[in-house]
């Protein structure tokens, strides 16, 4: 019997969407499917597992592990692969998944490849999918050799899946690996309390709005169109908007059938974010700006005296 | 206090202004034009302002031999100390990559910092760093922003993660890999090359260390390119919307309502 073991990530809203969804895609593969929860107080996370497919939960809960570092985590990982010995370990491609599956293949020797968006069987082996080169290749990668296999995917795998639950918990007597591993001194995250995944109206604001008051401008705009804020980096570390707004390789990824980009540039990092927009309409001053060969529909001009004009014209 | 930093650099493909198909009928990538990549570049920037304040010496590492750009020549040319290069004539993977880096790390000697890029997604796939602490048994950190601190024994830095970010110090020697976030007229710009150590270092030899001269047999492969498909693009039709023009706004609410 072939066993995947799968890495759980969790916060305090709970075991992560793209957590289940490598539960869910690791159910399709066939094969006993292992749920791993490191961390403190995981009772509620593990009966999240279990009720998502999880033939058994393996939990370390230890004071050091509370806080992901990836050294530490890393530690456990290694040692709950080498004992559970299983041939696939699915990640999710997050900051955490990212940091943690290559670090856990370096200390394995184990092969790895990161930003998945499709696993396959084929054979005795996988088939390991990947989008290249700015959304224009599919590439795909065959893992050689004997050992585990360590992949993280991407959002989209599959689909989450409740299952009917029931399975075993296990708990491990493991700690993290001594010596110095260092510390997380503080988080500065926001609670999240919108929901862009699934906003049909998306107005983006980039660094080109300038200030928090034209800021305001794009709310009234998202409010006519009945559509949520959403931002770059740029204006998040502004202190414009709030963390949980940022679209991109480290926010969130959107798919709104109308994504209006106010003042954005248009870098790759962002891209990734809104590649499933069904229409985008860029404005930006800048006539060679990237984020115009994504658009729809361009308009060259400066922000603060165009929005101000949809917003009148929208009655 | 001064700091021995390595920074682990590489030239990647351009892929700013892919236009048109990407594989030849062969089935097979064309080739891209080629550039610095511009994570390991910002890395580099951090270790030369490190050196600047701080003292110290900034070594550089690169697999492969050049293709377009000389990597390591550039950094010579910005400021870095010593450059090495470890020769080989495969395509290797990952593991492999940072087996052979590894070994001239430890062949170099003492250092407290490893800095490498984080790469940007849809093409190259940020492993190596990992794959490199793992080996080497250092403190790790990716996705980093910033340095904030840096004392003889620890660094703090700033490490971005979903919905914001959070601050971590790691014990030296660490291997961090930089996603340097450059805001406008961002003192964390990359130099560039000064004329004077271009003529003086043109022809600066530059070591060359194989596998087996580190003492590596070789590593076996554990992940091969299996074949490359290319993706249905999405044709987007851009109309241009008048600014200026009322009529044309109006229109516009029109069609995307
Ligand atoms: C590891 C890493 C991860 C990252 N993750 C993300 C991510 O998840 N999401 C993200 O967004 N970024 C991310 N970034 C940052 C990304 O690389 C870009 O720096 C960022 O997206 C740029 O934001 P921007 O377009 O708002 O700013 P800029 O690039 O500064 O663009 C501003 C634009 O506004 C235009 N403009 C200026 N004034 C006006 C005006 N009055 N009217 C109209 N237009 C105007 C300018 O022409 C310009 O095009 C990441 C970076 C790294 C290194
Ligand atoms: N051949 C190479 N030579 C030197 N450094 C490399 C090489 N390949 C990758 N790197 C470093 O590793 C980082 C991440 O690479 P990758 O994991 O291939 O995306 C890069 O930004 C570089 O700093």
């Amino acid at each position: 019997m072939t066993r995947i073991l799968v890495f759980l990530e969790h916060d305090e809203n709970g075991v992560t969407d793209l957590s289940l969804q490598a539960l869910a895609l690791a159910g399709s593969l066939g094969g006993e499917v292992e749920a791993l929860l490191v961390g403190q107080s995981l009772a509620a996370a593990v009966e999240v597992a279990l009720a998502h497919g999880a033939a058994q939960v393996l939990t370390v809960e230890h004071a050091t592990l509370a806080n992901y570092l990836a050294g530490p985590v890393s530690s456990v990982v290694a040692a709950v692969v080498t004992e559970r010995d299983p041939v696939l370990v699915l990640f999710q491609a997050s900051t955490v998944g990212n940091d943690l599956a290559p670090l856990t293949a370096g200390r394995l020797e184990a092969a790895c490849l990161v930003d998945c968006d499709g696993v396959e069987r084929a054979g005795n082996s996988w088939r390991l999918l990947r989008t290249e080169f700015d959304a224009r290749v599919r590439a795909a990668y065959q893992p050689e050799g004997t050992g585990p296999v360590l992949v993280t995917l991407k959002d989209g795998v599959a689909e989450v899946r409740a299952t009917a639950g029931g399975g075993d918990v296990i708990p491990l007597d493991l700690s993290p690996a001594g010596g110095a591993t260092g510390e997380v001194l503080r988080r500065e995250v926001v609670k999240k309390t919108v929901n862009l995944k699934d906003a049909r109206v998306i107005v983006g604001g980039g660094a080109g709005v300038g200030s928090r008051e034209n800021f305001a401008l794009l709310e009234r705009l998202a409010e006519k169109l009945g559509g949520e804020i959403g931002a770059t980096r740029a204006s998040v570390d502004a202190g414009w908007v709030s963390a949980e707004r940022q679209i991109g390789q480290t926010g969130v990824t959107v798919k709104p059938d109308l994504y209006i980009a106010c003042g954005i540039s248009g870098a790759v990092q962002h891209l990734v974010g809104i590649r499933d927009a069904r229409t985008v309409v860029g404005i930006n001053s800048d006539p060679s700006a990237p984020i115009f060969r994504v658009s729809h529909y361009r308009i060259v001009g400066d922000l603060t005296s165009v929005v101000p004009k949809l917003i009148e014209l929208l009655g | 206090m001064s700091y021995h930093i390595i920074v682990v650099v590489r030239e990647v493909w351009d892929t700013r202004d892919l236009v048109g198909e990407p594989l030849g009928l062969d089935g097979v990538l064309k080739p891209l034009p080629r550039r610095f990549d511009p994570e390991d570049l910002n890395s580099l920037e951090q270790a030369l302002q490190i050196k600047d304040r701080e003292g110290g010496s900034v070594t550089v590492l690169s697999v492969g031999q050049p293709g377009e750009v000389d990597v390591l020549r550039e950094c010579l040319y910005r400021g870095a100390d010593e450059a090495f290069r470890v020769t080989t004539d495969e395509d290797l993977d990952t593991g492999a990559r940072a087996a052979l880096l590894a070994a001239a790390i430890r062949r170099i000697g003492a250092h407290d910092l490893v800095l490498l890029g984080v790469s940007v997604p849809e093409g190259e796939n940020s492993l190596l760093a990992g794959e490199l602490a793992g080996r080497l048994g250092h403190a790790q950190l990716t996705y980093v922003d910033s340095l904030t601190e840096l004392v003889p024994g620890q660094v703090t830095c700033r490490r971005e993660i979903e919905m914001g970010s959070e601050f971590v110090r790691l014990p030296l020697p660490a291997v961090l890999a930089l996603g340097v976030y450059l805001l406008k007229d961002d003192p964390r710009t990359p130099r560039a090359a000064k004329a004077m150590l271009k003529l003086k270092l043109k022809k600066a030899p530059i070591p060359e260390w194989s596998a087996a001269e580190l003492g590596l047999a070789g590593e076996p492969r554990r992940m091969r390119l299996a074949g490359l498909t290319a993706l249905p693009q999405r044709n987007v039709e851009t109309h241009d919307v008048d600014a200026g023009s009322e009529a044309a706004l109006a229109a516009l609410l029109r069609d995307i309502r």
